[in-house]
């Protein structure tokens, strides 16, 4: 039996219902699908005084496509997200949530959540770093938009403050010519923390990628981009070639740390096979 | 507090705290045994039922969040044809040996083929994902969920 430590619980309806109570709150938590909360409090590493519910904020609960934007309300979970036909323009967001976990914590958790949690190997993530998305928060009435490299302050650190609440992440709607994907290597396919993951955004013109966007996660303290990989990639061919001096940079570029999940070493070389296979299978969807 | 919710077809009105999770409600304060109390974070998948029809661990769901919600346990299926296939198919091909996960791993796979009647190997594999089993090494389980999908009567 582990008894979770007390605390006050809120139940809000409106979004300005719920930023009045983030105000005026003393230590007071956001919940969503508390798939990540609720066994951090029972190991009482975070001791809130009040969570505050958001299920019941029926204006966070969207997927949708408005000013150029494909935006996802906080409280949309990681099944709702991987089921909408709208997020098949960004296939690799498709590949991350669609595994995250299990149908149990995908029918709870959010990608909010697993954005704001901020660990290092959260899956949603490279797949919206590529997709250069930004994060759209609120607090005391005011609203603030944060690019997503922004959002992630260190390990399981985010960047908000303690009243600030997200209220959607969005990225612009990608071109027709684009494709992606995620990729991760773990101990088994369900639930495990990836050791490395990866996802790889291109944008073609003909046989030409205009643009390309790598991002991996377990690498670093945060989730991260490539941007020196990127460079390799983009205005080529991505033939075999580039792809392998791509996948050299890959390794180059990041500097993991050894822990019980896997070595520097392994990881480093995750990281370059990662970068061939997401690559590849991007490549292959526009075919 | 008062939580008022449906649960198996029933309205039910339970005093409770915040603090205590829908697993420990259902088990400690309303003799729900039928959901078992396995690794308390999600990961094991013996505490699964159906929130608003949807399979979650209830060991990550706090009290108060089924507010005027339906939550459905094992029990609450008995005479659903579906799950009277699935319950004779475990039964039929072994896929039950000391039990513990077998009511969880039974709502997970009545999702599964509520959902998709017809999965394949990989998707019976992916609908259980979420529920550990110790005894059967996953095989009699797998099989046992594609032998109900076979029972199942085409539309």
């Amino acid at each position: 039996m582990r008894p979770l430590p007390r605390f006050q619980y809120h139940a809000p309806k409106t979004l300005a219902e719920a930023v009045q109570l983030m105000d005026t709150l003393e230590n007071a938590k956001p919940v969503i699908g508390g798939t990540d909360l609720v066994p951090l409090l029972k190991e009482a590493a975070c001791r809130p005084s009040h969570l505050v519910d958001l299920n019941n904020v029926a204006e966070l609960n969207y997927v949708r496509e408005r000013d150029g934007f494909i935006c996802i309300g906080a409280m949309a979970t990681h099944s709702q997200v991987a089921a909408s036909e709208l997020m098949r323009r960004a296939p690799a967001v498709v590949d991350a949530v669609s595994r995250i976990g299990s149908p149990q914590i995908r029918n709870r958790g959010s990608v909010a959540g697993n954005l704001c949690n901020a660990s290092p190997a959260a899956d949603s993530a490279p797949p919206l770093l590529v997709y250069d998305a930004e994060v759209k928060t609120v607090s005391s009435g005011e609203t603030v938009i944060v690019p997503l490299p922004e959002l992630f302050a260190g390990p399981k650190i985010n960047c908000l403050e303690p009243n600030e609440l997200v209220t959607e992440i969005r990225f612009p709607v990608p071109p027709g010519s684009s494709s992606s994907s995620f990729k991760r290597i773990a101990r088994r396919k369900a639930f495990t923390l990836s050791i490395v993951s990866a996802a790889a955004y291109v944008e073609m013109d003909g046989d030409i990628c205009n643009e390309a966007r790598v991002a991996f996660g377990s690498v670093a303290e945060t989730p991260i981009r490539a941007p020196e990989v990127e460079k390799l990639l983009s205005g080529t061919e991505l033939d075999s070639k580039t792809i392998s001096e791509a996948a050299e940079a890959a390794k180059r570029s990041v500097a993991p740390v050894t822990d019980v999940r896997g070595t520097a070493e392994y990881r480093k070389a995750m990281c370059g096979v990662l970068l061939e296979r997401t690559l590849h299978a991007a490549v292959g969807r526009l075919s | 507090m008062e939580v008022s919710f449906e649960l198996n077809g029933e309205p039910v009105t339970v005093t409770t705290e915040p603090y205590v999770s829908l697993l420990d409600m259902l088990r400690d304060e309303m003799g729900v045994k039928s959901v078992k109390k396995g690794c308390e974070q999600g990961e094991c998948g013996a505490c699964t039922l159906l929130l608003d029809g949807a399979p979650v661990t209830s060991c990550l769901v706090l009290a108060p969040q089924v507010e005027g919600r339906y939550v459905t346990t094992i029990e609450g299926l008995e005479k659903n044809p579906l799950m009277i296939d699935l319950r004779e198919a475990f039964i039929e091909n072994g896929a039950v040996q000391c039990g513990f996960c077998t009511p969880g791993m039974l709502m997970s796979a009545y999702a599964l083929l509520r959902d998709n009647p017809h999965p394949g190997m990989d998707e019976v594999k992916r609908g259980i994902e979420g529920n550990i089993c110790r005894c059967t090494g996953y095989t009699k389980i797998i099989e046992a969920i594609l032998d109900a999908a076979e029972r199942i009567a085409p539309e």
